[in-house]
């Protein structure tokens, strides 16, 4: 009965729809067809395929051994001595990066709201680290931070910081850091523009209203501004998680992941199990878990979220 | 109408955009250096010349790396047969661009390689088997026999030398002389023994050394055949093995060696960033003359040009060793992968490993026998042939990881030499498990 009432709804809506918008109708899928070709094809198939091969036997250096592996890439990967540092150092890579990146963001959009002069030429200035390509920021700061002929060196034993040069990308306790100092230098510029896009559309009249009411800077800054950034701060911040966790370039070009793995993220793992090893079981198998990761945390605040605004 | 208009469009649209997605063996011919383009080529192209793709590495800025391409030119042009079609691939990105391209099935004819990739591409099964071509080759007598050796599994060869580069000890005569020696260290010990009155003497450091980045595994199994143990034996069912932990006295070999390294840091021979220097800057320091010496190749001479102060006093000796005098010689090798063209492509390896191009290009470091230099860059390191190791021809990326890293576990670490001989023993029977290279003996 409600099948033939729904089929029965669905012939009258077809009959209401003229020729017309059929037409249009079907012209619009031909122009989303382009669209959905490159999605299958470069996003749907690629990924479906890391899927099936995390679940293969997939070694290019050993083609006698093949099939269906189970969950064995899986254990493999898991069962690395390197593993469970590195995805400490990309959870490390990941949140000192956005956290500072949004906090010298925030406070240099801050600074360029205000009326001082030279503005705009500080606001040109403030974004040259971005437009700086990866490799050429990657290879500078390599240089100034070398122990030997480094400016960074030099700056800081003049200054009496430090008794003698530190060789910043070369040791365990420092490369990472290091990596995510430079990082947070190159992609700020990115908030800075986007919070000051934000900060501009932040009504002057209830910040003076409520200067008058007596509200502080402090008070007009966290009960009026931040509310009103709110939606520009979670898209950046949560499309700079993305970018940063899968972040390969900046780390290869410093320091390949070392000394040691101790600034090798997943997706420098990713890359040594599939390029320098050729296992590509192994990599896809990590390829998946780095979904599963991602994917996990935004279900998470999904449902975070969603639960508090039922709330 | 509009509506036919529009489904036309998007047709259009869609194949235009299919059609970038192909194209690609056509695309890289177009984006690369074609030298066949004389006349006489265009002609000798109606009777359907081959084309053969050749990837080299060579620096197009660099003297030697205009000479190639005038080189290769010129032999494109004296053959009516076939083109060549040079592409300058640097080393950095041409492993992957290889990899991906055999596994592809679109590899090029021949190409420029390292030593680290022979096993790689030989478990691919995709370089060809050339021992025919090579015995019926007026020169082969002219190639040195180690290094056709280094080439040849199962009897068969698969590749062939480009280049040697052998590595000699360098050191600045004018240090030793301030720290009052006369001569370099014939052994380890007495290089330990140096190490400390360099540095009082001359503030600087005696040694250096590469502890990590891709010439660590290199520097690492000169030092470990110098105590008489290699990374992994051929056993008697054709595959490898590390034995060190089948062999106490070859573990305790290989301990020494590491802890030979950590005797280099702790003696404050080496300096302490040395730990983690790669190449880059162990040949810098060594051409500014930041420290006494270093086991390092024929190329150092290039940095007589920008530092021809410092380079000055740089002599050669042979390396200081344990137990035995050993060096390691990377043969930079010449891949020639499965072709259809195989004649053409032997014609133009021949033409590489002639005496006019090696000359003309390697003189420092041909791998022929009747090209030697006068020059002590050419004459000193050609010496060493002899004592010359090459790694094994199995699959290295694994291998020459857990050799970084253990490299790491004593220098960063300070972990016991026991204890990462042990390990790496058994990371490298690991990797070559992955790879299906593992004896079972």
């Amino acid at each position: 009965m409600f099948f033939y009432l729904t089929k029965r709804g669905e012939n009258m809506k077809k009959a209401a729809m003229s020729l017309r918008e059929r037409k249009f109708r079907r012209i619009a899928y031909i122009y989303v067809l382009p669209a959905l070709l490159f999605f299958f094809l470069l996003n749907a198939y690629p990924l479906l395929s890391v899927l099936w091969d995390s679940f293969q036997i997939k070694n290019l250096l050993n083609k006698a051994v093949s099939g269906f592996a189970g969950m064995e890439n899986y254990k493999e990967v898991i069962s690395n001595e390197y593993f469970l540092g590195t995805l400490r150092n990309t959870f490390i890579w990941t949140v000192l990066s956005v956290a500072g990146e949004y906090i010298l963001g925030l406070t240099s959009a801050v600074a360029l709201n205000q009326n001082v002069r030279g503005r705009t030429f500080f606001r040109a200035l403030v974004i040259i680290p971005w437009i700086v390509p990866i490799v050429v920021a990657g290879l500078t700061w390599d240089w100034m931070l070398s122990p030997d002929y480094g400016i960074i060196n030099y700056w800081l034993t003049s200054m009496g910081l430090i008794k003698e040069p530190v060789y910043w990308l070369g040791e365990m306790d420092t490369a990472l850091l290091t990596i995510v100092f430079v990082n947070i230098w190159r992609s700020f510029p990115f908030y800075t523009i986007t919070l000051l896009a934000g900060l501009q559309s932040v009504s002057r009249d209830v910040l003076e209203a409520a200067a008058i009411d007596g509200a502080g800077v402090r008070q007009r800054f966290f009960k009026i501004v931040m509310p009103q950034l709110k939606t520009v701060s979670l898209t950046i911040v949560f499309i700079h998680i993305i970018w940063t966790a899968i972040n390969f370039d900046f780390i290869w070009i410093m320091t390949q992941g070392g000394p040691l793995h101790s600034s090798e993220t997943l997706p420098i793992m990713i890359y040594r199990y599939a390029m320098q090893e050729y296992n590509f079981g192994n990599a896809s198998a990590l390829a998946s878990m780095m979904l599963g990761f991602m994917l996990s945390g935004f279900i998470l605040y999904y449902l975070y979220t969603a639960r508090k605004s039922r709330a | 109408m509009k509506n036919k208009l529009s489904l036309i469009f998007s047709f259009v649209l869609v194949i235009g955009l299919l059609a970038g997605c192909g194209g690609g063996r056509n695309e890289t011919a177009n984006t690369s250096t074609d030298t066949g383009n004389s006349p006489a080529k265009e002609n000798a192209g109606k009777t359907e010349a081959v084309t053969l793709n050749f990837w080299s590495a060579l620096d197009p800025s660099s003297e030697e790396g205009r000479t190639i391409k005038q080189l290769v030119e010129q032999f494109d042009s004296s053959r009516e047969d076939i083109n060549i079609n040079l592409q300058v691939i640097s080393y950095d990105v041409m492993h992957d661009k290889l990899v991906a391209a055999i596994n592809a099935g679109d590899a090029p004819d021949i190409s420029w390689g390292l030593s680290e990739w022979f096993g790689e591409f030989n478990q691919f099964d995709a370089l060809m088997d050339l021992t025919d071509y090579f015995n019926s080759w007026e020169d082969k007598d002219k190639i040195y026999s180690n290094v056709i050796e280094a080439y040849t599994v199962d009897g068969k060869l698969k590749a062939l030398p480009n280049y040697l580069g052998i590595r000699a000890l360098l050191y600045h005569d004018d240090i030793l002389k301030e720290a009052g020696y006369n001569g370099p260290p014939a052994t380890w010990d007495e290089l330990l023994a140096m190490g400390p009155v360099i540095k009082e003497k001359t503030g600087k450091e005696a040694f250096g050394i590469a502890g990590s980045g891709v010439r660590s595994p290199q520097e690492l199994i000169m030092y470990l055949a110098q105590n008489d143990v290699v990374i992994a034996e051929k056993m008697s069912d054709g595959k490898y093995k590390n034995t060190w932990q089948d062999n106490p006295d070859q573990l305790a070999r290989a301990a020494e060696v590491f802890q030979f390294y950590q005797d280099l840091l702790s003696t404050k021979t080496i300096k302490s960033d040395a730990k983690t220097w790669g190449w880059e800057e162990e040949d810098q320091n060594f051409a500014l003359g930041q420290y006494a010496m270093v086991v390092d190749g024929s190329w150092m001479q290039t940095y007589e040009v920008a530092q021809p102060e410092e380079m000055a006093d740089v002599k050669i000796a042979a390396p200081m060793y344990k137990s035995t005098p050993a060096t390691f010689m990377e043969i930079a090798p010449l891949f020639i992968y499965k072709t259809a063209k195989a004649d053409a492509t032997w014609e133009f390896a021949k033409f590489l490993l002639g005496a006019e191009y090696q000359s003309a290009v390697n003189l420092n470091e041909a791998p022929r026998t009747d090209i030697i230099s006068d020059s002590p860059w050419g004459r000193d390191f050609m010496a060493l042939a002899e004592t010359g190791v090459v790694f094994p021809a199995v699959s290295l990326g694994g291998i020459t990881n857990v050799m970084q890293d253990s490299l790491a576990k004593v220098l960063l670490k300070n972990e016991q030499p026991e204890d990462v001989a042990a390990w790496l023993s058994q990371a490298i029977n690991d990797s070559l498990k992955k790879t299906g290279e593992l004896s079972a003996e």
